[in-house]
């Protein structure tokens, strides 16, 4: 029987340890543990949740450098492209201008000298018109002294004589 | 962070020194009286023949006014504790060893040998034997080797987990946890997610949780510390009545303090019940309050009775030795090994009921006041 007979002492002792341990407790242990394991937790959650963003963000990343290093192929490609396009065309221009100036050179230096030519000719004829009458002045002086026979002749000779 | 745990240092300090008092305090206490005492009794029980298993079990199990050490022969060694008494108005105070074990009575008061009261301080008359018929209320509030044990394991509670929040303020929420503290936090851990968030509603947890948790941790100490049989331990404070029945009270007080509009809406007009059982005679809300009285005390009497069982099947065991002992000593020395298996196979068994005793009585307490403090939709 005295085995489940609550004794008012034990019951008041307790009542006293176990209070006091409560009150110590929650406010010196409890309050900094469970405040500390809060605490730990969320920093594990905003630690995983950072981690998975970044992971995303580098994904991203080599997404965009990956579509960036297919862009700048793609760019240079082009460029090499267009330039070797350009280059071609340049040649192809200078070599024409090249040509257009050479037969330009040729065609003055021909318009020149048919002109030259064309004016040696002249002058020889006019040097040969000349020693002509010259000689003929000579040939004929003995035969014409008479000098308007003379004039007559030589306008009938000028006349007669072909230009060429 | 670094602030806080330099503002609490002097409690840590505090707390540390009185542990240091409080031990040599016992040290002196029982350094005195015990030898006197002893060399008095050595010529007393010399007819006891034989061993009476049964009382020696209950002698062990029982709260009592001496701390019981050792026996040696006849010389009995115990650690005499305060006896303090409020009779008629008029305190006493006295060490137990003035009762000689019971054998005498001192001032008019002595430990009652047989009836109602057997074990508990009783007014005697003059002639120092029989009961005073006229005696009036006699309030004890002696410090009993449960009382002291309380005590102590409540200090070295205190002492501990301070030390384990001294740990955490330290290392801060960045660090895994250290030491003491990662044998602590699977525990804290344990009886948040699985005992307090399981039991009471999202919103309150946090208003409960500390209770739980020193709960839980002042059971499993207690538990602990009966397990281990030599001084300071062995009191079989978790198997006595008085004390499960208090912590059950302050579940009931806390279930019943915090509960809400909807929880006594539920025991006076219970909800889905037809109206001729709770009008004219109100027999549903009857069963209810039976329902809230009756649910406390069964919490009380589960971890009284699962620890005491526990230890009387241990004592049982060790006591086989001597009851066998005592017909033929070689008897005495064969069971010996055998026995000594068993207690240990029961040591190892009340390791674990010692846990499970506390997450019981924590997670009922949970459940009990997670029932009063329902979530109220309207």
């Amino acid at each position: 029987m005295e085995l489940v007979m609550p004794g008012i002492g034990l019951i008041f002792w307790t009542t006293v340890a176990f209070g006091m341990v409560l009150i110590i407790l929650r406010k010196f242990a409890w309050k900094p543990i469970l405040y500390t394991i809060k605490e730990r937790e969320n920093y594990i959650a905003q630690s995983l949740k950072q981690s998975k963003r970044i992971q995303r963000e580098l994904d991203e990343l080599d997404n965009t450098k990956e579509k960036l290093m297919i862009q700048a192929k793609a760019t240079a490609e082009e460029i090499i492209q267009k330039a070797r396009i350009d280059g071609e065309q340049i040649v192809k221009a200078a070599q024409q201008k090249a040509q257009k100036e050479a037969s330009q050179l040729i065609n003055d230096a021909h318009n020149a000298i048919t002109a030259e030519r064309r004016a040696v000719e002249k002058e020889i004829r006019q040097q040969i018109a000349l020693l002509s009458v010259d000689i003929a002045k000579h040939v004929i002086q003995d035969e014409f002294n008479d000098i308007g026979k003379k004039n007559k002749y030589v306008n009938k000779l000028l006349e007669d004589i072909p230009l060429n | 962070m670094g602030v806080k745990g330099k503002t609490n240092k002097p409690v840590f300090d505090k707390i540390h020194f009185s542990v240091i008092l409080l031990i040599s305090a016992m040290v002196v206490l029982m350094a005195l009286p015990v030898q006197t005492y002893g060399a008095e009794t050595v010529k007393q029980e010399k007819e006891e023949k034989g061993f009476d298993a049964g009382k020696v079990i209950i002698d062990h199990i029982l709260d009592s006014y001496d701390w019981h050490l050792a026996d040696y022969g006849d010389l009995h060694i115990s650690i005499p504790l305060p006896v303090i008494l409020l009779y008629e108005g008029k305190w006493h105070f006295f060490f137990s060893n003035k009762f000689h074990h019971g054998k005498y009575a001192y001032n008019g008061f002595r430990i009652a040998a047989e009836g109602a009261k057997k074990g508990k301080i009783i007014r005697v008359l003059d002639d120092g034997v029989t009961p005073d018929p006229n005696a009036s209320f006699l309030l004890d509030l002696s410090l009993t080797k449960n009382a002291v044990s309380i005590i102590l394991t409540s200090v070295l509670l205190c002492f501990l987990l301070i030390n384990v929040a001294r740990n955490y303020k330290k290392f801060g929420s960045h660090s895994p946890p250290r030491g003491l503290a990662s044998f602590l936090e699977p525990i804290v851990l344990f009886v948040r997610d699985d005992i307090a968030k399981t039991a009471i509603p999202e919103k309150k947890v946090n208003t409960f949780l500390p209770y739980l948790l020193t709960l839980f941790a002042f059971i499993f100490l207690n538990n602990l510390v009966g397990i281990v049989p030599l001084f300071p331990g062995g009191a079989n404070v978790t198997g006595n009545i008085s004390v499960t029945i208090t912590l059950a009270m302050f579940t009931f007080f806390t279930w019943h303090i915090f509960a809400n509009r909807e929880y006594w809406k539920h025991i006076f007009n219970t909800p889905g019940v037809p109206i001729f059982l709770k009008l004219p005679i109100p027999l549903m809300p009857l069963i209810e309050i039976v329902g809230v009285i009756i649910k406390p005390l069964i919490l009380a009497l589960r971890l009284f009775a699962n620890i005491t069982a526990g230890h009387m099947v241990i004592l049982g065991f060790a006591s086989l030795i001597f009851v066998l002992g005592a017909k033929v000593a070689s008897m005495g020395f064969a069971i010996s090994p055998l026995s000594v298996l068993f207690v240990i196979f029961m040591n190892f068994l009340e390791l674990l009921v010692a846990f499970i005793q506390a997450y019981i009585f924590t997670f009922f307490s949970a459940i009990f006041i997670g029932m009063g403090v329902p979530e109220e939709h309207h």
